[in-house]
């Protein structure tokens, strides 16, 4: 299983470990929440804060640009080696922005993972680090009054590089204009990092306005994991930092997003063949039906197990890896495989073969036991990782529920064959893209 | 059973020579629902050339053979391994690599169950003519998908630049015509050979009672028997000190040149703390010339001559080592020229302040890296087979001074020891 798979893994299958599995929570302003949890598991403490807003390819570019001004310097460590230099002298703090996305919403992340004071034999260091994060935050790099020119430039140009990365992989090229084509205009097909046309708009100016509106308006979740004092880790947090009430704005998706093609081929020069398909389900994250798309999806093609790699791997031979994921915020599940090109129709016929075997109900209870097994395992093995206890927390605190793996456990043993049936009847096939060398023509 | 205490680092581990050689370890983790085990051969890609067990003359198998073996070990006359492992909710897998072969498992449930099934499979060989051709179809298609994956072909690109002779430059998978080979004998022939209990190592790291879990395995061995096995002999043909190849390009449908410069290492016959200094000294060195906080750094990022895939990286088994340090980049010539710059002038810019601030760094990353159960179950088993202790790692870095990291770079100077690949877009060259 390849890393990004158990990463969405994580990020799409929640729950919380046995028993006691808590974040404290305390609002720091109207719309911004603290979130500590306190445990002697790690060696570390971590740190993340999470600033939200609707996506759109405007506000994801100018976002992924204003992340990676922020991780280059601040007014305190104005050089990109001294801020560097001190975060190695800190004991090597972990810190950095990413951006990500999330139903229709844009996320800029930034994590700090710090070594526990008690490991340390000379001098600790979690003070300095909350004092670090203040200034990260709220002291920018600024001359008369907005972001150096040349270091939003040169951010700007690294941003692009990136975009244009996704070429060079295949496999996230091939997945990337896919959504393209499934869902234009839509969350799902937006890229974190925006577009190269927008990343090109941004400026000083703007990228200062986009750093204010973040800091003001944004919803924010900020989270403290570690072997701490729950209350003086509060009272520290509140003082360093001083958010503004704000109220939030919420996301919506353009649900009218259809395919202009069910089809698509394209060529490059290259080897094997990428098959990427898309489908539709009316079933989306939190919905009463949610835990059946998850078993659904491990029978199909989530695991080593499923009827995907049984049968297009392991009884024809035609491929290397094959599998399904779900996208429960856009009501999306992915199918992709890597073949020779000349297989193409075949895959595609075993694939489609399959999820008709799945609308006729031959499940085995094996394969829906082993399912339920390795969601539950996935759902403990997450949580064993200071970032998992953060990412699923943040995900399923918004559901009305109080959260536990038991739940989930429960929810995916109700699942029957016939619930896996009527996911399979309603799962609608969108749109094909193909992606292969040109001598295959 | 052995006890071993780490005070520093809260950590206790249990070891035992069983009977019939293997090498157990445990680690039991407070407060973590999940167990990680690995079951470690060495064996890897390099290992082509050796005398087989109860034979007397040396033979040479076809390239790929220790990764098809990997592949066939999950299956099984009854079906495939990973059923098993599914039903009980764990993720099971493997790897290869040039010198060790891994099976895994996690699991938070049934972990007695889960490591008996993985003892159990990979000791339990099955076969056969059709389930070897089986696999070529599929082992072809993840040959193909590295081919077209430019940062592997940069990464073997380099090696292939740097050795003559060594086996490291051999591709893990070997090529869809050296896979075509491959038969059930030469499997078992293999697998007699390296999977003996004596050449592989069993580590445990999780929620799990030391005592309760060294009884079962032992008891689990106790039930198999095992042929006396000789030292392994493997051959390896003499390597010359500079490189195969000076500079050498592809090209690919990529946007953006890529280029490695290859350093290769001239001191390669070290083990135990030795090999762990030197090891810990090259990586200081490389960090405080080309880290983040690096004058050559800041130059490079200024001057947009690379991005964020800037990396650099040292590997050192026994009879092989090189460092590579490279980026996507528009102008390959110019980031080669500094970067080959910095390493000639290594010994002025090595310095004493970076030193120990990298030192510190690299205490940190350790400890971080302890709250990963796969960071120290591999890394653990990757020690051990050079007779280092991972747990020695700290103390080490502690130790390590200027005069150190200025001799171990000494394995990484020499100019016929230096090496560029280069892959550049295909369009470009066509305009």
């Amino acid at each position: 299983m390849s890393l990004e798979k158990i990463i969405y893994e994580v990020m799409h299958n929640i729950g919380k470990s046995g028993g006691i599995f808590l974040f404290q929570t305390t609002k720091l302003a109207e719309g911004v929440s603290l979130h500590i949890r306190k445990t002697t598991q790690f060696k570390t403490v971590n740190f993340s804060f999470k600033w939200r807003t609707p996506l759109t390819t405007k506000t994801a570019a100018e976002r992924a640009v204003l992340s990676n001004v922020l991780q280059h310097s601040n007014a305190r460590f104005r050089k990109s080696a001294e801020f560097r230099s001190y975060l190695d002298d800190l004991y090597g703090t972990m810190l950095y922005f990413d951006v990500s996305k999330r139903g229709g919403e844009h996320t800029v992340m930034l994590n700090v993972e710090t070594v526990n004071d008690q490991y340390l034999s000379n001098q600790p260091v979690l003070n300095d680090v909350i004092d670090l994060l203040q200034t990260v935050i709220f002291q920018p790099n600024w001359k008369n009054g907005q972001f150096v020119p040349s270091i939003v430039e040169r951010e700007k140009q690294i941003v692009i590089q990136r975009i244009e990365s996704v070429f060079d992989d295949k496999t996230r090229y091939a997945q990337q204009r896919l959504t393209q084509i499934l869902r234009p205009n839509h969350p799902a097909s937006i890229p974190a990092s925006g577009t190269i046309e927008t990343v090109k708009e941004v400026t000083p100016a703007s990228l200062t306005e986009a750093y204010q509106s973040m800091i003001d308006n944004d919803k924010i979740d900020i989270y403290v994991a570690g072997d701490i004092d729950v209350e003086e880790i509060q009272e520290k947090m509140k003082k360093a930092f001083q958010f503004k009430d704000r109220t939030p704005q919420k996301p919506t998706i353009n649900e009218d997003s259809k395919p202009e093609k069910d089809y698509v081929k394209e060529f490059q020069d290259m080897k094997q063949g990428k098959l990427h398909m898309g489908f539709s389900t009316p079933v989306k994250f939190g919905d009463p039906d949610f835990p059946k798309m998850q078993i659904f999806n491990g029978v199909f093609g989530g695991y080593a197990h499923s009827k995907l790699f049984m049968n297009v791997r392991e009884r024809e031979s035609l491929c290397y890896y094959v599998s399904s994921s779900y996208s429960p915020h856009y009501g999306l599940l992915y199918v992709i495989s890597g073949i020779e090109p000349k297989n193409e129709k075949k895959a595609i016929d075993i694939i489609f073969e399959q999820l008709d075997e799945m609308k006729k109900g031959n499940i085995a209870a094996l394969e829906l036991n082993q399912t339920r097994a390795m969601l539950v395992n996935q759902l403990r093995e997450a949580l064993d990782l200071p970032r998992g206890q953060i990412d699923i927390f943040d995900q399923y605190k918004d559901l009305d529920e109080e959260f536990s793996v038991e739940l989930w456990k429960e929810r995916w043993e109700k699942v029957t064959k016939e619930d896996l049936q009527q996911m399979a009847s309603q799962l609608k096939h969108e749109a094909t893209y193909f992606l292969c060398g040109k001598e295959a023509e | 059973m052995e006890t071993i205490e780490f005070q520093q680092l809260d950590e206790t581990l249990y070891y035992k020579k069983l009977a019939n050689g293997l090498d157990v370890y445990i680690l039991p983790k407070k407060g973590f629902s999940k167990t990680f085990v690995t079951f470690t051969t060495k064996y890897g890609s390099v290992d082509r050339t050796f005398t087989p067990i109860g034979e007397k003359e040396p033979i040479t198998v076809p390239d790929g053979i220790a990764h098809f073996l990997e592949h066939k070990m999950f299956e099984k006359e009854e079906g495939d391994v990973f059923q098993k492992f599914s039903e009980r909710g764990a993720s099971a897998n493997a790897f290869t690599s040039f010198t060790r072969t891994a099976y895994l498992f996690s699991a938070t449930d049934h972990i007695f169950e889960n490591t008996e099934t993985l003892l159990d499979f990979v000791q339990e060989p099955y076969f056969t003519e059709k389930t070897v051709e089986k696999e070529k179809g599929i082992i072809g298609q993840e040959i193909t998908m590295y081919d077209d994956q430019p940062d592997w072909r940069l990464y073997f690109g380099a090696i292939e630049n740097m050795y003559h002779n060594h086996p490291v430059k051999i591709d893990i998978a070997g090529t869809i015509e050296s896979i075509d080979q491959i038969t059930a004998e030469h499997l078992y022939t293999c697998y007699n050979t390296f999977y003996h209990p004596s050449n592989m190592l069993l580590f445990i790291v999780g929620n799990v009672d030391p005592k309760e879990m060294m009884a079962f395995i032992e008891d689990n061995q106790n039930k198999k028997s095992f042929k006396e096995a000789p030292e392994i002999q493997r051959y390896f043909d003499e390597e010359p000190l500079e490189v195969a190849i000076k500079e050498r390009e592809i090209k690919m449908d990529v946007q953006q040149p890529k280029v490695y410069v290859g350093l290769k290492a001239k001191e390669t016959n070290l083990s135990g703390e030795e090999m762990l200094k030197h090891e810990l000294a090259i990586q200081i060195g490389l960090e405080n010339l080309f880290g983040r906080a690096s004058e050559f750094y800041t130059d490079v990022y200024d001057n947009g001559l690379i991005d964020e895939s800037f990396a650099y990286d040292f590997t050192l088994e026994k009879g092989f080592g090189f460092a590579l340090i490279g980026s996507d980049t528009p102008n390959p010539d110019a980031l080669v020229g500094k970067i080959l710059n910095t390493v000639n002038h290594a010994e002025q810019m090595l310095n004493v302040e970076s030193i120990e601030r990298i030192k510190r760094k690299k205490i940190g990353f350790f400890l971080r890296a302890l709250n990963s159960l796969e960071y120290i179950a591999n890394q653990f088993t990757r020690y051990k087979f050079n007779d280092m202790n991972l747990f020695d790692v700290v103390p080490v870095i502690e130790k390590i001074t200027l005069e150190d990291v200025k001799e171990a770079f000494q394995s990484i100077q020499g100019e016929s020891q230096q090496t560029i690949f280069k892959i550049l877009p295909i369009s470009r060259n066509q305009q």
